[in-house]
């Protein structure tokens, strides 16, 4: 019997392109039901914009200053500001990084209960290839999903003649898209420590609602505006009203691939749940 | 070379009991079971040689490999069959072979359709919508489509009907005409004496002992309950060879033998029978075997219970 004593002996085909691409296909529905749900939201929003635009900039003069504080709202006197306001301050942010952290919880807990990681793991499939794949098809998927949402709102847009500037939904998407992967980073780094997809799923949405608790409280407090650094809300911030920070951009998305890369050594040294 | 080895391997989870000091090897060629009820730490075992779980210590290697180090090169090599078999339920069948194919740089599913029309398995149905024996039809494919050197069953056979289950077993055999290496964890002692070349014995995550299937089949024994149309003669039955633990009960002798069943069948021949029933012993009543009469194990917590005769059936032929 022959021993493979090198690994480039060993016969594999291509593990992480093949794992990408069935993650994919399984998400493929995910542009029009997530997508499509909240893009047609925010067509909703866009599309009723022309016949309240008089009125805006009365109902934000009414609202408190502390309100319009807590979503960064300056004023409603453009569409951007008010898709802003009523779509790219909460729902879509909260929703998108929802998306990615069960994404993540998914492909790797959430098979690792059923059994099924352990028939991907009898193959010759490294652990982090694994955790490569997962988050390639997490970016990727939500890319995917925010292109439907861009795409239904620039369409809205231009059906009622709106001038929304396509670049300035552009960012507003760019930046959700950092702000999920830096999520799914944070799914992926619970990942290594369990193998129960309920409980990262609750850490990392856990973690958004804290974080976003505390950049409330940041913009709130006097003298609080320090804890704001500790939350990826702050990074995020406001790029539809102005224009995507790069550095932040950046910074999120770099964060979430080292928490990736964070997790996946600690799930590569774990006993994978039976 | 053997293909399988494994020193001391010891896994010890917090509460739940692992495996102990498991030392084995499995050889080329041969079809080896590994036998032992629910929980003794078999899938525990399978799982650490896979890498799945890591050793609290110990080692193993396979094909002559660290099951730490080199575990991807072992893994493509061989073939598992979870006892539990599962992915995600709204995969096809086709779908999984697909994706496994394209990780193992296996071209095409010939050899998984022909094995799929063979087992009547269904590769177009979402997995979550197929019944525990076909979708562990799908996972003995998955298991052997891309030939490997090695196939590792846990507990295959288990929520199959008989006609399957002789269909399985059927097929490990052909592997063994093949030359392949299979390891097959069961708690069906018939299912392993039928199969398998040796036997790895694990209880409470012990290896108790590794004996070859005549071996085993020599130490096993059959209960038997005789009914007949007057009183028995104790004595008549109780001289045949391999008895012991004869009772009789009105009509009815009772006993264990390890001896040939001819002498039991002409001896009864002799009265009228109104009812004769043979049955082997439980997979527990085994170990009590192994436990009271090897010596081996003594300490290893035979739980205080008496063993019948065990280790007097030993020497009883």
């Amino acid at each position: 019997m022959s021993v493979a004593t090198e690994t480039s002996a060993v016969r594999r085909g291509s593990p992480l392109a093949a794992l990408v691409r069935r993650g994919l296909l399984d998400r493929r529905r995910s542009p029009l039901t997530w997508g499509g749900s909240l893009g047609a939201l925010s067509a909703l929003i866009v599309a009723i914009y022309p016949s309240l635009e008089d009125q805006l900039d009365e109902l934000a003069d009414s609202y408190p200053q502390s309100l319009l504080d807590a979503f960064g709202i300056q004023d409603l006197s453009t569409p951007e500001q008010y898709l802003s306001a009523e779509m790219f301050s909460l729902i879509v942010p909260f929703a998108i990084a929802f998306y990615a952290i069960r994404s993540v919880a998914r492909a790797i807990p959430g098979r690792e209960e059923t059994g099924g990681l352990d028939v991907l793991l009898s193959a010759p499939v490294r652990r982090g290839e694994l955790v490569a794949a997962a988050l390639v098809v997490t970016a990727v998927a939500t890319a995917g999903v925010l292109a439907v949402v861009g795409a239904l709102t620039q369409l809205a847009a231009l059906a009622v003649g709106v001038d929304l500037p396509a670049g300035a939904t552009l960012a507003g998407l760019a930046s959700s898209w950092a702000f999920a992967l830096f999520f799914a980073g944070v799914a992926m780094l619970a990942a290594g420590f369990s193998g129960r997809s309920a409980a990262i799923s609750g850490v990392a949405a856990g973690a958004l609602l804290t974080m976003y608790v505390l950049d409330l409280v940041g913009k709130l407090v006097d003298g609080a505006d320090w804890v704001r650094r500790l939350s990826a809300w702050r990074y995020y911030g406001n790029a539809l009203v102005d224009g995507l920070d790069w550095a932040a951009f950046a910074g999120l998305a770099a964060v979430g691939v080292l928490l990736f890369a964070l997790g996946g050594r600690l799930f590569a040294r774990r006993d994978v749940a039976g | 070379m053997p293909v399988i080895e494994t020193d001391g391997l010891t896994k010890r989870y917090g509460s739940a009991r692992g495996i102990e000091d498991v030392s084995m090897t499995v050889e080329a060629g041969e079809v080896f079971g590994f036998l032992g009820p629910n929980g003794a730490g078999k899938t525990t075992t399978v799982r650490v040689l896979l890498d799945l779980l890591h050793p609290t210590s110990g080692s193993a290697r396979i094909f002559g490999l660290d099951t730490r180090r080199d575990s991807v090169a072992i893994r493509a090599r061989l073939g598992n069959l979870p006892g539990d078999f599962a992915y995600d339920p709204q995969l096809t069948g086709r779908e999984l072979l697909t994706l496994l194919a394209r990780i193992r740089g296996v071209r095409g599913l010939g050899r998984a359709e022909a094995l799929a029309e063979r087992f009547r398995a269904d590769l177009d149905r979402p997995l979550g919508h197929l019944s525990r024996g076909n979708r562990q039809k799908i996972g003995l494919i998955q298991a052997l489509f891309h030939e490997p050197e090695l196939l590792i069953l846990d507990e295959p056979t288990s929520g199959l009907d008989p006609l399957m289950q002789e269909e399985f077993m059927a097929l490990v055999g052909e592997e063994r005409e093949r030359g392949r290496t299979v390891f097959l964890s069961s708690h069906d002692l018939d299912e392993v004496e039928r199969v398998c070349d040796r036997v790895g014995i694990i209880r409470e995550g012990r290896l108790v002992a590794v004996e070859s299937v005549a071996e085993l089949t020599r130490k096993s024994y059959r209960h038997v309950r005789i009914e007949l149309a007057g009183p028995p003669d104790a004595a008549e039955f109780a001289a045949l060879p391999g008895v012991r633990d004869l009772a009789v009960d009105g009509r009815t002798v009772t006993f264990k033998t390890s001896g040939p069943l001819d002498p039991v069948v002409k001896a009864a021949a002799r009265h009228t029978v109104v009812d004769i029933e043979l049955s082997h012993p439980t997979l527990e009543e085994v170990f009590l075997t192994y436990y009271e009469g090897d010596g081996r194990t003594a300490g290893a917590g035979a739980e205080g219970r008496t063993a019948g005769a065990g280790a007097e059936g030993d020497g009883a032929r």
